[in-house]
């Protein structure tokens, strides 16, 4: 490396660490934010995990005298409780159950002779809990694959290995229109949350980091207008367009997954069904209004604060990206999450929406979400107007 | 043009007062800047003062605090009766405030850009209208108040500027080097139109650099130094006392005189 590439490069570094973007992109991201969200993360599923191990699940079993093994082994199941069953009813819900594990009549007599008989755990992988029943019963199914077996070699008198496979199965009987709402309620919150923090981030830092840059703050400072109205105009604007995009975001899903996709034949029949009736729509709607709010005060906080266009996005960038982690945590989340989740802004908006979407709504869950942003809102609201009011940072070069 | 809002101020009052106005910046690694210091002038009705000095002098800080743009650190100003510390909203009522920096919004038309400010004033949409209707004619705007700003040439987008600065018929304007980046040509015009804004009864501060323009244009004339007021008065008395000559000889006299030693001591006096 010559001498003159070795100045460029001292001078770049020179430069870029008098730059306060590239010690928050270097040093303060990298140790504070990203390991933060990644703690966030990492709470959110042991919270799950310890939720999920709490959780009490129902599985109806048919035909359980048939196998002598299969009664010791459900009750060594934690938090499985079994409901003795005659038939396989038409639906778990009828029977008020959360997984059916069906042993078909005589099989003790159809192993030996070596008919094609089938053991069949029905589940719904649209649900969570009959998810979370699927999962545990899964060692069961396979003590009845051993059972059987055993049973088959024994009469056959042959070594245990020499036993045809013997169906032992899992069967998801979720309908088109059950795992289109699973499939609703686990992405549409979180390709909001996605869709309104984008939406709003340009519109943002133009609005307020944009008229410094522009030179037109002057101007407007000037003017009779107090600047609590001005910075309300402006997160007015935020929100709407926020709003907006949140808006043509759900419009889009719905035409792609269900208008598009039922013109093309090829993939209406791999496509599930999205389900969102108007009224869930109407819910939806209005919880992307937290959301919005909240992001555009932020934004609108953070925009005041910038001395550059260039220094508002990249700061914008970081709020988009910790919205996006926040989204992802409603992801992971199985049951019912606890009420203080509802308190954590974005985080609380997307759980809500998921609620809608499978009419699971609590209305404590509702009322927590919806307050705890407005006054998160209003704190970011009243940060954004005294900084729209303070003359160190409006003029800071 | 319609006669201007009646004025709060007693007839014969001047309706532009500062008293010891000062501002100090501070810097974390340098400390208390003061930018203006003490400085006190008076205006009357339908006159221009005329604030001149180098780049850095203090005529921005002082003109923006006039604004209510930045708060005074010690010291106050008073427009048309109203002080701009205890009630900045009904002075920014009574201003107009242009800055030759300041630019305009791209994206919005001529008219646009002139109903948001009348808005932002206040003003409703049918005095809107017929102010633009008045001042589109005085400023020769018709051939481009339907164009988008990012489409204008500068002289429009200066004239556009100095429309939207008395759409809402303020008595007081403060210009902050109005010519700022003009050619002479648009530089011309902008004066014709403060001396046409002047024949109409406006009060108004002009600062500049250039020594014609406040020649020109101005009454009253205060040189500006390192925040303090150096000399004050109207271009007859300036010559007088400072031996004659062009605007620019006395200009370039007064500066001289001060010293680095006077203007330390200048600063000591508002440093906390």
């Amino acid at each position: 490396m010559s001498g003159r590439a070795w100045a460029v490069c001292r001078k770049e570094l020179r430069d870029a660490m008098r730059d306060g973007r590239t010690i928050i992109a270097v040093f303060v991201v990298p140790f504070i934010l990203y390991p933060g969200l990644m703690l966030f993360m990492g709470w959110i599923e042991s919270q799950n995990k310890k939720e999920e191990g709490a959780l009490q699940v129902s599985v109806g079993v048919v035909g359980e005298a048939q196998l002598p093994g299969l009664t010791p082994a459900l009750k060594a199941l934690e938090g499985v409780t079994t409901v003795p069953l005659d038939r396989v009813p038409p639906s778990l819900e009828a029977a008020g159950v959360d997984a059916v594990l069906s042993i078909p009549p005589g099989i003790a007599q159809a192993i030996p002779r070596g008919d094609s008989v089938k053991v069949e755990l029905l589940y719904k992988d649209a649900d969570h809990k009959s998810s979370a029943a699927e999962e545990r019963l899964r060692p069961v199914l396979d003590d009845v694959q051993r059972e059987l077996t055993v049973l088959w070699a024994r009469s056959q008198g042959a070594p245990v290995k020499q036993a045809p496979a013997i169906a032992v199965e899992k069967r998801d009987i979720s309908s088109k229109a059950e795992e289109g709402r699973f499939l609703a309620a686990l992405i549409i919150p979180y390709i909001l949350v996605f869709m309104v923090a984008a939406g709003s981030m340009h519109i943002a830092i133009d609005a307020t980091t944009g008229e410094k840059e522009r030179s037109t703050l002057e101007t407007l400072l000037a003017t009779s207008t107090p600047r609590s109205d001005l910075v309300l105009g402006k997160m007015l604007a935020v929100i709407a367009v926020a709003l907006t995009a949140g808006l043509v975001g759900i419009l889009g899903l719905w035409f792609n997954l269900t208008v598009l996709a039922g013109m093309m034949p090829a993939l209406s029949g791999q496509s599930v069904q999205l389900t969102m009736r108007p009224e869930q729509a109407l819910f939806i709607l209005l919880t992307v209004l937290p959301t919005a709010i909240f992001l555009s005060a932020a934004l609108v906080a953070i925009g005041c604060f910038a001395r550059s266009m260039r220094e508002g996005q990249t700061y914008a960038t970081y709020v988009y990206m910790a919205s996006v982690f926040l989204g992802l945590g409603s992801f992971r989340q199985l049951g019912t999450p606890p009420v203080e989740r509802f308190m954590i802004p974005i985080l609380n908006t997307a759980l809500l929406q998921r609620e809608i979407l499978t009419d699971t709504v609590v209305p404590m869950h509702a009322a927590v979400t919806l307050g705890t942003s407005a006054v998160v809102a209003a704190i970011m609201f009243v940060m954004a107007t005294r900084l729209f009011s303070n003359e160190s940072v409006l003029f800071r070069t | 043009m319609r006669p201007r809002s009646p004025t709060q101020s007693a007839p014969g009052d001047p309706l532009i007062e500062v008293l010891n106005l000062c501002k100090t910046f501070h810097d974390r690694k340098k400390g208390p800047i003061p930018a203006v210091l003490n400085v006190s002038f008076t205006c009357s009705p339908g006159r221009v003062f005329g604030l001149l000095g180098r780049n850095g002098a203090g005529k921005t800080t002082t003109l923006r605090m006039l604004a209510t743009i930045l708060y005074p650190t010690s010291g106050t100003a008073r427009i048309d009766g109203i002080d701009v510390n205890q009630n900045p909203g009904e002075v920014r009522k009574r201003i107009g405030y242009l800055s030759g920096d300041t630019k305009l919004y791209d994206r919005l038309t001529g008219r646009e850009l002139l109903t948001y400010f009348g808005e932002l004033a206040g003003m409703s949409p049918a005095s809107i209208a017929g102010r633009i209707a008045e001042v589109q004619v005085s400023f020769q705007l018709a051939d481009f108040l339907d164009k988008r700003v990012g489409k204008m040439s500068t002289g429009m987008k200066q004239r556009l500027s100095l429309c939207r600065v008395v759409l809402h018929d303020p008595p007081v304007l403060i210009f902050d080097e109005p010519t700022s980046g003009l050619d002479v040509m648009g530089a011309r015009e902008v004066l014709r139109i403060v001396q046409d804004l002047k024949s109409k009864g406006r009060t108004i501060i002009f600062s500049t650099h250039i020594m014609t323009e406040a020649e020109k244009i101005c009454d009253e004339i205060a040189i500006i130094e390192r925040g303090s007021i150096l000399a004050k008065g109207n271009l007859d008395s300036l010559r007088r006392e400072h031996g004659g000559g062009s605007l620019e000889d006395v200009f370039v006299s007064t500066v001289e005189k001060v010293t680095p030693e006077e203007a330390g001591r200048a600063g000591e006096r508002v440093r906390p």
